[in-house]
């Protein structure tokens, strides 16, 4: 008995100690989230004068800084905002945050470039722009640590921008402005005139020159000199070259033409601008270029790396655009409209960045909500119940259209759930056309075999069954639905019929479609289930297997697929994804390599990937017209199965906020332009 | 005694090197590492990573070096500086994101052990001793869906009753505002509500099955000569009972202490999940599916670690309980 008190008097001892330990970590209060704001807009002290900020438009300009957006949103902001700017637009007095009153910081109007940028440039019938108040805290939810999605998009900060991320015109976003030579093999960039890096040094051609010849021209720093940043795009394009004109302005030049890359420098591959321009004041205390290697080793060596290893610690302190959200982004100088403050295990604290760039029409500084938190939750799940409690502000990635009618039914006055449109095609089907396996390959190259199945699909029923009526049949792939042509076209290849109904290949086995898919999205799995029903009428022997995401990717680098479910980036067309890492791995390699690796295609497929080159590489007018030549050579092969299109992604948006996009923009554009939210009464 | 002692303390020995080395070699089973998993979910999401940067990123978190000298690494570091390496999904160290976490955890399992202690050992010596009344049979119903019914389900259908009647939902030990707040009075106090539910259900389960345990054992107990002889000598009923028979009936909670001390520490794991609770359980899942090696090998090295001396501690207290068993371990 004496034992047994000991061991219940050690037990609480442990728990005790647990306890103490456990209170030694944590940091601050939260505040509340709720908005007081205070209507700047109505500071309405008038002056005229004309200031010498005049926003130059030249003749070649398609980046509308000012002009188009003051006269688009001066309809919607009557008397107030009018008062603030002189007669040429130009606003001529600037209000902050009331949380930045006591923070000693220089005035508003010197924080800010005199090449401000004005914000929303979307149309109206996608977002009537209100002039905001300040104040608030925006709670978010992500279920994967170190990492919220929605704050990643909502922060992004392109060198250019591209409205409602459409892809159809180009505006200056950090950069102010670029004229594109008539060759287009040069890009002239101007900066913004006092644009300054949240610690409130100043942004100049400095930290691209630092970026482009000590970082990525150096070998060791940059062992792979990215792809996209070569003359076209493609692998055997020379890289670009860099003159900078003054403190302003620089010019790219490449050796052949590549208009192309203003678009993927506004938005493909979500870059932001964290590749061309680094804080160069900040990182060159890590080069050994500017400080000698002896005097880094006691910062190497307190970061955990060998002796030497300044390139690890370089790498280690250089925060790159899709990290510039994770914990150890804290002090690094950004351009964000906010910036990490604070990260525990539980909650991630971002806030406003009192040099943010961009003001709205009434020269409030933006953004107007002062603060996001983002909770970490352990399950997914986890975040519909949070959402349906109205403990979220405001979320994207984690919505999805499945819980619709949940999200509805618990509305109420918490939240309101819209539906806008999805970025991807709502999941495509892929056979592996370089599967290693010679009998496949005989099979699913064959165009016809590939017209039978995609004949077989009963895109309606997707679309009532999985989407609920919210998709449309895709307009890439013929969306017929025909299954006795289907079955001749089988026919005529020769897949004879065994005498149990199973059709046979061409070494005289059953012929297997073996389906593998994670489960990325919820929608996956039912829907592969369906095509592999759709496809069994053929009398094909179509399985399906349910594999972990990881092993997943696994198995599609190896080229280990045969046939899989997985979304394409199609509506965004500059995003140059087609599916061509799914349905041909090792043709991809081929043309990512320049022929260095993988296997070399079939003409008509060589022909497609040109077609994407080339409208990558040029302007995006031209692009565009390249792109219906694209569809229409993925209509005549088809490679890849596109069943439907444009179907709806839910958001979950605070009932009170303001400066939500309508539902015919992408839901992820209204992340994007999360800056402009605010908090109504 | 203390020849069982030493004698049990130097098998350990061999046996933790064993466990490590398994522990590395099972979190290092699965295709692809953290990195992979990474770059994989936001290739995924549209977002381009060069090449660059993941090779530098492999360099960065040591993964281009063999496994033989990750491992090494890594014992290495615990053993000489009680470094357990960095959580890469947190990117913070290993410790810093375990502890924390561990006092919540241990706090939850120690208060429901004891409840299910409570609950469950009067139980069972009143079902024992009144077997086949009324009461006896209702418990034991009562324990047979305790013992079917999981837990998380359990979790599942309270979460949503408590939420649909009251509007109140349960996700996680604090409300908001209190989620990362230091310790005081009014944390705890926001605390203690939310307790209750989490330790109802996962004491519910272990409960029912404690119950039926000490039933039968009691009821072995019972029947045996030297009750029979107590009670003819006219020793009365209920000093009879917790004399002996109740000490021995409740054996089992002793010798499965060794159990006891890592499920203290990981939790219930889907238990947790399902209630947000920021307790170890869901962390080492979370771990285990984006393959945080450092972070996944670390707890499952520090639950081993813990249930070989649970057995070691209920060893010794079974040996000082019942000689036999220390005769038997060291008959030379």
């Amino acid at each position: 008995m004496k034992l047994r008190r000991k061991l219940f008097l050690a037990s609480l001892v442990t728990a005790l100690i647990c306890t103490v330990a456990l209170s030694g970590c944590s940091g601050n209060n939260n505040s509340s989230s709720t908005s007081n704001s205070k209507d700047t807009s109505n500071a309405a002290a008038k002056d005229d004068t004309k200031t010498e900020n005049k926003a130059d438009n030249t003749a070649n300009n398609k980046a509308d800084n000012t002009a188009n957006n003051t006269t688009d949103n001066k309809a919607d902001n009557t008397t107030n905002d009018a008062a603030n700017t002189s007669t040429d637009g130009q606003i001529t007095e600037f209000h902050q945050s009331p949380a930045l009153d006591s923070q000693n910081l220089p005035a508003v109007k010197d924080r800010l470039p005199s090449d401000y940028k004005l914000t929303n440039e979307m149309t109206e019938d996608e977002l009537k722009y209100e002039v905001g108040s300040y104040g608030g805290t925006l709670r978010t939810v992500t279920s994967v640590a170190n990492w919220d999605a929605d704050v990643f998009v909502m922060d992004n900060e392109p060198l250019l921008n591209t409205p409602g991320i459409q892809g159809e015109k180009l505006t200056g976003n950090v950069l102010k402005d670029y004229q594109l030579s008539d060759d287009q093999k040069s890009i002239t960039f101007q900066m913004r005139k006092g644009l300054k890096w949240s610690d409130g040094e100043p942004v100049t051609t400095e930290d691209i020159r630092f970026t482009v010849e000590d970082v990525l021209m150096n070998k060791a720093l940059t062992p792979i000199f990215p792809l996209y940043l070569q003359s076209g795009g493609v692998a055997d394009g020379a890289p670009l070259k860099l003159d900078v004109i003054d403190d302003l302005t620089f010019k790219l030049s490449f050796d052949r033409p590549y208009g192309g890359l203003l678009i993927r420098l506004a938005i493909q591959g979500w870059r932001g601008y964290t590749e061309l321009l680094k804080p160069a004041h900040f990182l060159k205390k890590y080069h050994t270029k500017y400080t000698p290697l002896d005097q880094l080793e006691p910062e190497i060596k307190k970061a955990g790396f060998k002796k030497g290893e300044w390139v690890n610690l370089f790498n280690y302190k250089d925060i790159t655009n899709w990290k510039l959200n994770h914990s150890e982004a804290i002090g690094f100088p950004s351009l964000y409209p906010w910036i990490i403050t604070k990260a525990t295990k539980s909650v991630t604290t971002y806030e406003r960045n009192p040099y943010y760039f961009k003001v709205d029409t009434a020269g409030n500084q933006l953004p107007y909500i002062d603060k996001i938190e983002s909770s970490l939750v352990t399950d997914i799940e986890m975040v519909g119940l949070k959402t349906i409690a109205g403990e979220v502000d405001f979320s994207r990635e984690s919505a999805s259209l499945v819980k619709m009618s949940l999200y509805k039914e618990n509305e109420k006055d918490k939240y309101k759930a819209v539906l806008n449109n999805m970025h991807v095609t709502p999941t495509d089907i892929f056979l592996n056309l370089t599967y290693k396996d010679k009998n496949w390959q005989k099979v699913v190259q064959d165009v016809r075999f590939r017209k039978a199945l995609n004949l077989a699909i009963n895109r309606q029923e997707l679309i009532d069954t999985i989407y609920y009526g919210f998709a449309k049949e895709g307009d890439i792939v013929d969306p017929t639905f025909d299954l006795d042509q289907a079955n001749q076209l089988l026919d005529d290849m020769g897949m004879k019929k065994d005498s149990s109904g199973k059709r046979l290949g061409p070494d005289g086995k059953v012929f297997t479609i073996p389906f593998e898919v994670g489960a990325q999205a919820p929608d996956i799995v039912p829907y592969t289930q369906l095509i592999v029903e759709m496809w069994k009428a053929l009398g094909l022997n179509v399985t399906m297997k349910t594999i972990d995401q990881t092993l997943w990717g696994q198995r599609n680098t190896a080229n280990d697929l045969q046939a899989t479910v997985i979304w394409m980036h199609t509506p965004l067309w500059y995003m140059g994804d087609w599916g061509q890492s799914m349905w041909a791995p090792q043709w991809d390699l081929w043309h990512s390599s320049s022929g260095a690796k993988g296997q070399e295609p079939p003409a008509d497929v060589k022909k497609l990937y040109d077609l994407i080159d080339q409208a990558l590489a040029t302007d995006p007018d031209n692009a565009k017209k390249i792109i219906e030549q694209v569809k229409q050579e993925m209509n005549k092969n088809v490679w890849a199965f596109v069943p439907l299109s444009d179907v709806k992604q839910p958001l979950i948006v605070n009932a009170k906020l303001h400066n939500i996009p309508s539902d015919s923009s992408f839901a992820i554009a209204t992340d994007f332009s999360g800056e402009q939210f605010f908090f109504g009464k | 005694m203390l020849n069982y002692i030493s004698y049990r303390v130097l098998q350990l020995i061999p046996l933790l090197i064993a466990i490590s080395v398994i522990v590395f070699i099972i979190i290092q089973l699965p295709p692809g590492d953290f990195l992979t998993n990474y770059v994989q979910q936001l290739k995924l999401a549209g977002n381009d990573v060069s090449e660059s940067a993941i090779l530098s990123l492999k360099a960065q978190y040591g993964l281009d070096q063999s496994l033989i000298v990750q491992y090494i690494y890594w014992i290495k570091d615990i053993v000489l500086h009680g470094d357990l390496g960095r959580s890469f999904q947190f990117n913070m160290p290993v410790a810093d994101v375990i502890w924390p976490r561990l006092g919540l955890t241990v706090t939850i399992s120690l208060v429901s052990l004891i409840f299910v202690w409570l609950i469950a050992i009067p139980i069972g010596i009143y079902s024992a001793t009144h077997q086949y009344s009324i009461l006896d049979y209702v418990f034991t119903f009562l324990g047979f869906i305790g013992v079917a019914v999981p837990g998380f389900l359990i979790a599942l259908m309270l979460v949503y009753f408590i939420f649909i009647e009251t509007g109140v939902s349960i996700t996680g030990l604090f409300s908001p505002a209190y989620v990362d707040a230091p310790w005081s009075i009014a944390k705890l106090l926001d605390m203690l509500p939310r307790l209750i539910l989490p330790i109802f259900v996962i004491g519910m389960s272990a409960a029912a099955s404690l119950i039926r345990v000490t039933r039968g054992m009691l009821l072995d107990e019972l029947s045996k000569q030297y009750v029979i002889t107590a009670r003819a000598k006219g020793v009365s009923e209920g000093k009879l009972l917790f004399k002996y028979p109740v000490r021995m009936a409740i054996n089992p909670l002793i010798s499965t202490i060794g159990w006891t001390l890592p499920a203290l520490i990981s939790g219930e794991v889907i238990v947790s999940i399902v209630l947000n609770l920021q307790t170890t359980g869901p962390m080492l899942l979370k771990a285990l599916m984006s393959q945080d090696m450092y972070l996944c090998g670390s707890f499952l090295l520090i639950t081993s670690v813990l249930t070989v001396l649970g057995t070691l501690l209920s060893d010794i207290l079974l040996a000082a309980i019942d000689p036999r068993i220390r005769f038997g371990g060291v008959s030379e």
